[in-house]
């Protein structure tokens, strides 16, 4: 029950925070933008909102998630949270889950608007535009989960905001992107499953390591 | 608590929901029998007289020892009120207590639960008010006040009634529904109090709880802790302000540099640091015959502070009342004109600063 009520809670708050509004809105009229401002690129608008989505999606969420973490943490926002029968995972798997939603859904919306633009202006058909973009969308959503774990983890060990954010800037980013080398590295059939594979682990093995080191933390 | 009841009408299986010691109406939903239902306390509840035990506790930050040894208990419907300079060792108690911090050694129970291992059986009968208290931003302080009241298992049915008492009680009714970042310290600091307090719980731990308010939300927190201090609540407080934990304590620890410096009640503590009784006289006229008060039995010795005041050191084992008689009837046939005459008694400020100097010496 206490579990629901966190992550229902931590979803309203990221859902309509500042950084969000930007995803919500910014992102599909960013890639609007630069789409109109490059015609001559001829690159479809669903491709390029997935670009943006899974480098400004992953790294956003990886920020918020640090700096969220640490300032409850610097401010002792947790005091009131851990005297209560609530056990502190809860906190962290509600946040990861909250911001990964929230991160994706925005994704998923950008890259909607996308297809449907390309499709007004085309008149490719519907199938053929979501098969080139089905599977760069499937790296975003790996990308995201890492990156939003990679969040996790330095927000519960970082002892400041700047040292979070620049870890997260400068390290976060080479972890998250392991599953977008995969399909240049293996030469297989199909490499997308092994990404989502990839991208599952990899988030469970940072997740583990935060849960780990939050229950050992003294407040 | 869920609890199911029999309909003394009709025999109909009610389930009723409150918190031990609360009194509800119930209605049968079979026959509309009206009825009152009380929920006990359980045995658990009953037995522990001491709420809280605390037993040669230790706490090691690397090479600082910040607590040595550190031992007492606290009775069920007492005000514990635990006092010491900066860096005595209070805070990290007081995380010791609510399971922030874990003890390097030593034994904490509270209501019978260990300290840190069963914290989360003992987490359902604490409130606590952090020293640096601080909310999520973005919720609102009816939001923050719901979230925590459902953590801490209250019933659903009674969650918005009891903010909206406590809001009123606080004055804090008009910022029901304002962001926690729009709040005043002033204000953050008493929605702090409002959710230790919120779940009515068995033990409160408030640190520093009168930090940061005006005189008049201080003398409503110190009216609050009295009240429910009568209902059995028993609080555990730390301040700095000496003038509060004595106006409301009930039983007052000193600690200083991770050790228990002298605990007991404030008479307890100022009967070791009186020596001697003594009277203040203020005259409004003064005849030289008013030295004849030294031959009163019990009286030992007269002190002139300024002319139109004396004070009168008198025999501990003396009783102030026959002394005092004594004394009037003196002055009044010698002439003398008295403005006032007070048993004077040390403040728990003058108690402290002895035992700390006490302490000073021993270390």
């Amino acid at each position: 029950m206490s579990f629901a009520l966190i992550f229902k809670d931590e979803l309203r708050g990221f859902y309509k925070s500042k950084a969000m509004i930007f995803l919500w809105i910014g992102l599909p009229l960013l890639a609007l933008l630069i789409h109109i401002s490059s015609q001559e690129a001829d690159m479809s608008l669903s491709i390029l909102v997935s670009l943006l989505v899974s480098s400004i999606g992953g790294l956003l969420a990886s920020v918020m998630l640090t700096v969220n973490i640490i300032n409850e943490k610097d401010t002792r926002v947790y005091d009131l949270f851990l005297i209560r029968p609530l056990k502190r995972w809860h906190i962290l798997i509600s946040k990861f889950l909250a911001v990964y939603i929230c991160v994706s859904l925005a994704c998923i919306l950008a890259i909607i608007l996308g297809l449907m633009f390309d499709f007004y202006e085309s008149q490719i058909a519907f199938e053929i535009i979501l098969e080139n973009i089905l599977e760069p969308f499937i790296m975003s959503l790996s990308i995201i989960a890492i990156s939003s774990a990679v969040g996790v983890l330095i927000g519960v060990i970082s002892p400041s905001i700047v040292v979070g954010v620049l870890i997260v800037i400068f390290g976060g980013n080479y972890v998250s992107s392991i599953p977008s080398i995969i399909p240049f590295v293996l030469d297989i059939e199909n490499p997308f499953t092994i990404v989502i594979l990839l991208g599952v682990i990899i988030t469970a093995v940072l997740m583990a390591l935060s849960i780990v080191l939050f229950n050992k933390k003294e407040f | 608590m869920e609890k199911k009841i029999k309909c003394t009408k009709c025999g109909k299986i009610i389930t009723v929901t409150g918190i031990p010691s609360e009194t509800v109406k119930v209605t049968c939903p079979e026959c509309s029998t009206v009825g009152k239902f009380t929920f006990e306390e359980t045995e658990r509840d009953v037995l522990a007289e001491k709420l809280v035990q605390i037993k040669n506790i230790s706490k090691k930050y690397k090479d600082i020892l910040a607590l040595n040894n550190v031992s007492f208990d606290i009775n069920k419907g007492e005000i514990f009120g635990y006092i010491g300079p900066n860096g005595a060792g209070k805070t990290t108690t007081i995380k010791i207590l609510v399971g922030l911090l874990n003890k390097t050694s030593g034994r904490v129970t509270v209501k019978g639960y260990e300290m840190p291992e069963q914290k989360s059986e003992a987490h359902k009968f604490i409130g606590y008010l952090p020293q640096q208290v601080a909310f999520q931003q973005w919720r609102t302080l009816n939001h923050t006040l719901t979230t925590f009241a459902k953590l801490s298992g209250m019933p659903k049915n009674i969650i918005q009634t009891r903010i909206d008492e406590l809001l009123k009680t606080m004055g804090l009714s008009q910022f029901k529904n304002k962001k926690i970042n729009k709040l005043s310290g002033g204000t953050i600091q008493k929605v702090g109090i409002i959710q230790a307090v919120l779940h009515n719980p068995s033990l409160l731990i408030l640190d520093e709880p009168l930090n940061g308010l005006d005189p008049e939300s201080r003398y409503q927190v110190k009216q609050i802790l009295r009240d429910l201090s009568k209902k059995g609540t028993t609080v555990f407080f730390s301040s700095h302000i000496l003038g509060d934990v004595q106006d409301v304590a009930t039983k007052i620890c000193i600690l200083d540099w991770g050790k228990v410096i002298k605990i007991g009640t404030l008479d307890e503590l100022k009967s070791e640091f009186v020596k001697e009784k003594q009277i203040e006289i203020v005259f409004s006229k003064k005849s030289d015959k008013f030295k004849e008060i030294k031959n009163i039995d019990g009286v030992k010795n007269i002190l002139e502070k300024t002319p139109e005041k004396v004070l009168v050191n008198i025999e501990k084992t003396a009783s102030y009342d026959k002394i005092i008689h004594n004394i009037i009837q003196t002055l009044l046939k010698n002439n003398c004109r008295i403005r006032s005459i007070t048993p004077t008694s040390p403040t728990l400020d003058e108690v402290y600063q002895y035992y700390l100097r006490q302490g000073g010496k021993k270390q």
